[in-house]
Formats: C-alpha cells, structure tokens, sequence
C-alpha cells in the first residue's frame, strides 16, 4: 500500500515542438497524445502507463509539478489524512484533471514544490508488450531511454536564516509518504546540516532527491539506461544532434549511477544514467558523504567543485 | 560547446562585443549567440548555464548597440519591463552591430551555499553562504 513510484513529472517549457524533438529524438520518448490546451505527452519504451512526461507550455522553464503513483485509490484517501494531519492543505483533484489520469491529491512539499498522488493511470503497455516479450523494441531513437527513473528538486537551504527544506523535505517524506532515506550529505560545523538528501520507495537508490540551493527549482528529470555503454551512446546522441551536454559521461559516487546530463531546448537539465547501484531496504544503512568529500560524491573521479552543476537549475 | 547546426559563423558578418565589467573584447558573428560566441572561443566574462534561455545566469544588459533575439527567455529571469530596457539572456541575443554589454546575472547562485565547495576549496569551517535575492 502506500506509494509505489515516480509517476510522471510535468516540465515548463518555452519551445513546445522544439522540447517534443528532444524528447522524442534524443531521450528517445515516443508521443502517446496532447491536450485540448496544447500539452504535450510521453513515454519510454518500458513503461507501461500512458504518460510519465507532460510537457506544458509556459513563459519559463521549471517544474510545474511532479506526481507519484499509489497502489490503491483507497490509498489517496489514507494519505490525505496524514498529511493533513501533519499541518499541510491538500486538495483532491477530479478523475480527468490530467487527461487518462484519475483523481490525484494535490499539496506542496515543505519546499514548496507541487505534489501530486494518483492512483489510476490509463494502461497501454510497454513497446514490447506482456507475452512472450523481447527484450528491447525496434526503432528506439536517441538514448533509448526505458522509463523515467526520478526528479532532483532545488530546495531552499539557508543556514544563516535557519532555513533547511531539504531536511523538511525529508522528514515529511519519511513520516508521510513513507519513503526511506538512502544517502544524504551532511554540512557545516559538526555536520549538522543536511545539504542533499536521497530517498527512495522502491528498490533502487533513489525515487527523488533533495539538493539545498538558495531558490526552489528542478536539478534534473532523470532517465534509466541499461548499461555504461548506453551513457555513452546517449552522450554520441547528444554530440551529433548539438545538444549541449552539462556533465560528459562519468560516475557519481552517491547512488552509484553511471550518467550524462544535458540541457533540455528550455534549459531543463535532463540526466540519462545506467546502473541499479545497490538493492535499496528500508533497513539498509544510510550513506553519509561529509562536506569534505560532498563533491567526490557527486563526480567520483575527480572529487572537485564544477560550479555549474549546482548553480544552474530552471 | 557546439554553434547551432544552422550557424557557420565564418560566413557571416562580425561585430565586437565588449563585456563592461572585465573589460574583455570579442568578436561574434551575427548569426551566433552573444554566449556561443564567446564560449566557441574559449572565452569567459558571461556566466554559461543552460544555454537555451531557462537558468538565467548569463544575464546581461546591453549598455551599447543593439542585439536580436533568437529564441524565447524565462520570465523568470527576464521581465517585459526589463527586457524592454535591454535586459535579456546573453544565450539569446544575437549581436546586430558593435555592443557592449553589462554581465548582471554574474551567477548568483554560485554565491550562495555550495554544497560542501567551501570546505573543499578552503578547509574547514562553515559552509560558504551569502545572502543573494534572487533577479
């Protein structure tokens, strides 16, 4: 019961048949349908719902919201209660809201992002479908990518005002939402302060992460790839189609993952990676990185500061 | 960084931009962003983001000359009233003649909290914070 997964994220963008071209020709998402007001929607191959990428029209980029699928719709009623009674408004959302989607409950996380939870989404199958089927489809274009694996959100930190809604975040991810706390970076004097945060529902190292920065925004929408050699490829993908890459393909230490990440026509910074990392348990040990070695965490090879990386977000 | 597959600088007219603050010159063609155009170089002196108009951290202002705008820019980062005063992303513009431009983005951002940059860069201590607000 409770929360099964990343659902679907919906991203601002400012271009809508230049962010379907990336989408579709260098994610390697295929369209499934658009909305009466313009929106645009996808999937990869491996998914099975109908959309797990709304792409909407608007003046900035950003994240307008991200959703996380239920098991039962009896769920959403459970989990409306708790988090009410945790101290944030909710409000119910109409089946049809979202076109194939059913009713999902809206809130904001303490940092202040949309939330929504659902539990009904219209089922089409995965491109290789459910009997006998192979193991991957013809005619992937771009990276390929399988399905949407997880968002990285930009909350608010400011230590010097006492402000920390990464570690809002993970409270009420954890007490609320049930979710797990997998790594988290700890900062400034004793390591009080908990700068990054990864949680998780599944099995995998991560679901969502949590990443503090001076104004709320999205890090990245990631997407999963098998293997090492596929980061590569995407990264080829990225070169020949003159797609500007942010990080050219490496390791991280936090979760694991073998990735590449670029920029969106919108300035969206998108991450393909590879690699389950660890089978992620509830009673798993939590991975501290400690601000000496925060950075070795997020580009394990060379263990130094690219700026860029944590100041530039939509 | 690559110039738009559309773009072959070489065959187009160049103009000199000249970045206020550091006092830096370069010349852009016409047919490439203010940003491309520098970077293509291995220029600096305008913070490079996200290249496509959305993070907002190469914004500039143009004191001198005029630009064209080639692709949409955040609202969240440029205003109507702004961009009508020659406020605008240098990811964006284009250079119509000679300009000189004011760098007013100047990643903010990276004078905010880094994420554990300020130990590594120099040793203990707390974490590097700077009150910014965001433009």
């Amino acid at each position: 019961m409770g929360v099964m997964r990343i659902g679907h994220v919906s991203l601002k963008v400012m271009d809508m048949a230049a962010a379907v071209s990336h989408y579709e020709n260098v994610v390697g998402m295929t369209k499934t349908m658009e909305d009466k007001h313009g929106n645009v929607y996808l999937k990869c191959w491996d998914e099975w719902d109908k959309f797990s990428l709304q792409l909407k029209k608007a003046d900035a980029a950003g994240m307008d919201h991200v959703a996380y699928k239920v098991e039962h719709d009896a769920d959403l009623d459970e989990l409306k209660k708790r988090i009410e009674a945790y101290g944030i408004k909710t409000k119910m959302l109409a089946e049809g809201t979202l076109p194939a989607t059913g009713r999902m409950l809206q809130f904001k996380m303490p940092s202040g992002h949309d939330m929504r939870l659902y539990a009904m989404k219209e089922c089409v199958g995965t491109a290789v479908g459910s009997v006998n089927p192979d193991p991957w489809p013809d005619g992937l274009k771009g990276a390929g990518a399988k399905w949407l694996d997880h968002v990285a959100l930009v909350c608010e930190l400011n230590p010097g005002t006492g402000v920390n809604t990464v570690a809002d975040n993970c409270k009420f991810f954890k007490e609320c939402l049930g979710f797990h706390l997998g790594e988290q970076g700890l900062v400034g004097p004793g390591g009080a302060i908990q700068a990054v945060a990864f949680m998780f529902r599944t099995t995998k190292p991560h679901d969502i992460a949590f990443l503090g920065g001076p104004t709320p925004g999205i890090h990245h929408a990631s997407f999963f790839l098998d293997s090492w050699e596929e980061v590569l490829k995407a990264a080829d993908v990225m070169a020949k189609k003159k797609v500007k890459i942010d990080l050219p393909p490496t390791r991280h230490g936090i979760t694991r993952g073998q990735t590449v990440y670029f920029f969106d026509p919108s300035g969206n910074r998108n991450e393909t990676f590879a690699g389950l990392g660890y089978l992620a348990q509830p009673d798993r040990p939590v991975s501290t990185w400690t601000e000496d070695s925060l950075w070795r965490g997020i580009l394990f090879h060379s263990g130094e500061p690219y700026p860029a990386f944590t100041e530039v977000y939509t | 960084m690559q110039p738009r597959p559309d773009a072959s600088p070489v065959d187009h007219a160049r103009h000199r931009v000249r970045i206020v603050q550091t006092g830096e010159v370069y010349q852009c063609s016409e047919v490439e962003t203010l940003l491309q155009g520098m970077a293509r170089i291995g220029r600096k002196g305008i913070p490079v983001g996200c290249l496509n108009g959305g993070c907002g951290v190469c914004k500039i202002g143009v004191a001198v000359g005029t630009v064209r705008c080639v692709g949409p820019m955040s609202r969240a980062h440029v205003s109507e009233d702004e961009e009508a005063r020659g406020i605008c992303l240098a990811c964006r513009v284009a250079p119509v003649g000679s300009v000189e431009v004011d760098v007013v983005g100047k990643l903010k951002k990276a004078l905010t909290f880094h994420w554990g940059a300020g130990a590594a860069a120099g040793g203990a201590g707390a974490p590097r914070v700077q009150q910014t607000k965001e433009t």
